[in-house]
């Protein structure tokens, strides 16, 4: 699976990393033969967090047991110093290893919190600390937020490594400030810095709960996911393709497999097929209905 | 308005910005917001259908009232000066001409245009046999000639196009794929099957009926399809 340097962290990451969540939905046998299937396809970078349920735990035994072929993505939704303090530890004792290699401030949302994490006794001081003593190697942080919120964070955070941000053709054909993530891309493609692309597999909302209760969705993403091959190729390549470090698999295990298809096939998309998939998802959403043309 | 990818893509490497500009057949107005937001002098937007142009007044005249004029005008026949154009854009217009009026638009395009004046004529190849798509088209034309006595819709290819504006005594620039495929989504296949039935109401009912009973099958049966290509060709007019 191709590469892409993640930054200026030194590490090239695949163009696929693997989102542990999936784990969390299956059973311990069945999450260690995921982990066997993703490294099998070559990904080398994996993403997990304290609130996927169980997925640091059952990420552990594959991860101890392939520990120097994965790049570990971790993160907090803590925001000061003694709570981050306390899940980096707790995240450590629950995967069972004793070094992060990335470590990220999770869910960025509001003006706040970024003062929050930057204050003398906020999250990042906690992150610097670890970073100092060897225990984790590079600092990122996640949004699904404003862009202009993460374009600050850019400004205010010297030492970001990585971000990990929502990108796909819905959000690309968006012009207005809340959808520029590609004004972040830009940004961080300029520092250096290393871009993970989520909800590159985003179809849309889920419909309303008095539509189709929570327990009735076919899939366990925070969204509903695209989920045929062709497409899901397609919405891969159309990440993969956009400047980007690597694309974050879908959380549902489900989709996993087709992911890491599309992943091992990836060869670059053309603008034209680019534009495709952007008015396609334009014209779906349209305020206008009655558009012969594109 | 946001901005379609296709025409920034057609409109990239023009000389927009300053320009005093011609959208030939505004549609909705998306090639109009293209001009603006590259920075256009002056826009005007002509279209012969008064509800295309009270859209384009709405949704980008609006903000722009000092920078683009919407015309209810037809395009064989424009208001506006000889050799008065810097930049004529033609995006999504060529196919809804028949081949009988697509010259005299061509020669008034040719008229107004200024030495130097930038031509970008952007549309779609002819479909491809296998396509679902075409079989509404079909419809949409054969309804459209019952009622009028001419197709709907015509997909000249672009080799087609460009020898017929370099004929016109264009100078050919460039030529580049905008959509490939092209994403004839849910939206646009309602959209034209509304076209094809009010064509086809117009009719008697013997005819009207089997068209509109294959207008609402074909709507069914394609749902969505991504097909064809859409091109962009450039051209310059010699000074």
């Amino acid at each position: 699976m191709e590469t892409r340097p993640l930054g200026e962290t030194g590490h090239d990451s695949t163009v696929m990393t693997f989102g542990t969540i999936a784990l969390n939905w299956l059973e311990q046998e069945g999450a260690d033969q995921m982990v066997e299937l993703v490294l099998d396809h070559g990904v080398n970078h994996f993403d997990v967090a304290p609130m996927y349920g169980d997925a640091e735990l059952k990420l552990g035994p594959k991860l101890r047991q392939y520990r120097d072929d994965i790049f570990l993505g971790c993160k907090t939704q803590e925001r000061g110093y003694e709570g981050t303090k306390r899940k980096m530890e707790a995240s450590f004792d629950r995967l069972g290893v004793d070094t992060i290699d990335l470590y990220q401030v999770h869910g960025l949302e509001y003006e706040e919190e970024l003062d929050r994490i930057t204050a003398d006794d906020g999250a990042l001081e906690a992150m610097r600390e670890a970073k100092a003593d060897g225990v984790i190697d590079h600092i990122g942080l996640t949004s699904h937020g404003n862009p202009q919120l993460i374009l600050d964070a850019i400004d205010r955070i010297d030492d970001l490594e990585t971000l990990m941000f929502p990108l796909n053709p819905v959000v690309a054909g968006r012009d207005d400030e809340d959808h520029d993530y590609q004004a972040v891309l830009d940004r961080a493609n300029e520092e250096g810095i290393g871009t993970l692309v989520i909800k590159a597999f985003a179809k849309g909302s889920w419909p309303s709960t008095d539509d189709l209760l929570e327990r009735n969705r076919p899939y366990a993403n925070w969204y509903e996911p695209v989920d045929s091959p062709d497409v899901i190729r397609e919405r891969f390549d159309f990440a993969a393709s956009q400047d980007v470090t690597s694309v974050v698999s879908a959380g549902d295990p489900k989709l996993v497999a087709m992911i890491l298809d599309a992943a091992s096939r990836y060869d670059g998309m053309d603008e034209a097929a680019q534009r495709s998939l952007v008015e396609g998802a334009r014209h779906d959403d349209s305020p206008v209905p009655e558009q012969l043309h594109h | 308005m946001d901005v379609p990818r296709t025409v920034m893509a057609a409109l990239a490497d023009r000389p927009v910005e300053g320009a005093t500009c011609l959208e030939a057949g505004a549609g909705v107005g998306k090639t109009t917001a293209g001009l603006l937001a590259d920075g256009a002098d002056r826009v005007y937007a002509i279209t012969n259908d008064a509800e295309h142009a009270r859209t384009v007044r709405e949704r980008v005249g609006r903000d722009h009232s000092d920078r683009v004029a919407v015309l209810d005008a037809d395009l064989v026949a424009t208001p506006l000066a000889s050799d008065s154009v810097e930049v004529i854009t033609a995006h999504g217009l060529c196919n809804v001409l028949p081949p009988a009026s697509l010259d005299a638009v061509l020669e008034e395009l040719m008229r107004v245009a200024a030495p130097d004046c930038h031509l970008v004529v952007d549309d779609y190849d002819p479909l491809p046999d296998d396509a679902a798509m075409q079989n509404l088209f079909a419809v949409e034309n054969a309804a459209a000639a019952l009622a009028t006595g001419d197709s709907a819709l015509t997909f000249y290819p672009a080799t087609t196009l460009r020898r017929l504006l370099t004929g016109h005594g264009w100078a050919f620039d460039r030529e580049r794929t905008l959509l490939d495929p092209v994403p004839w989504t849910a939206n646009h296949v309602e959209a034209h099957a509304n076209a094809a039935r009010a064509s086809a109401r117009t009719l008697s009912d013997e005819l009207s009926a089997p068209l509109l009973t294959e207008i609402d099958r074909l709507v069914d049966a394609i749902g969505e399809e991504s097909t064809g290509t859409m091109y962009s060709l450039a051209f310059r007019l010699p000074g």
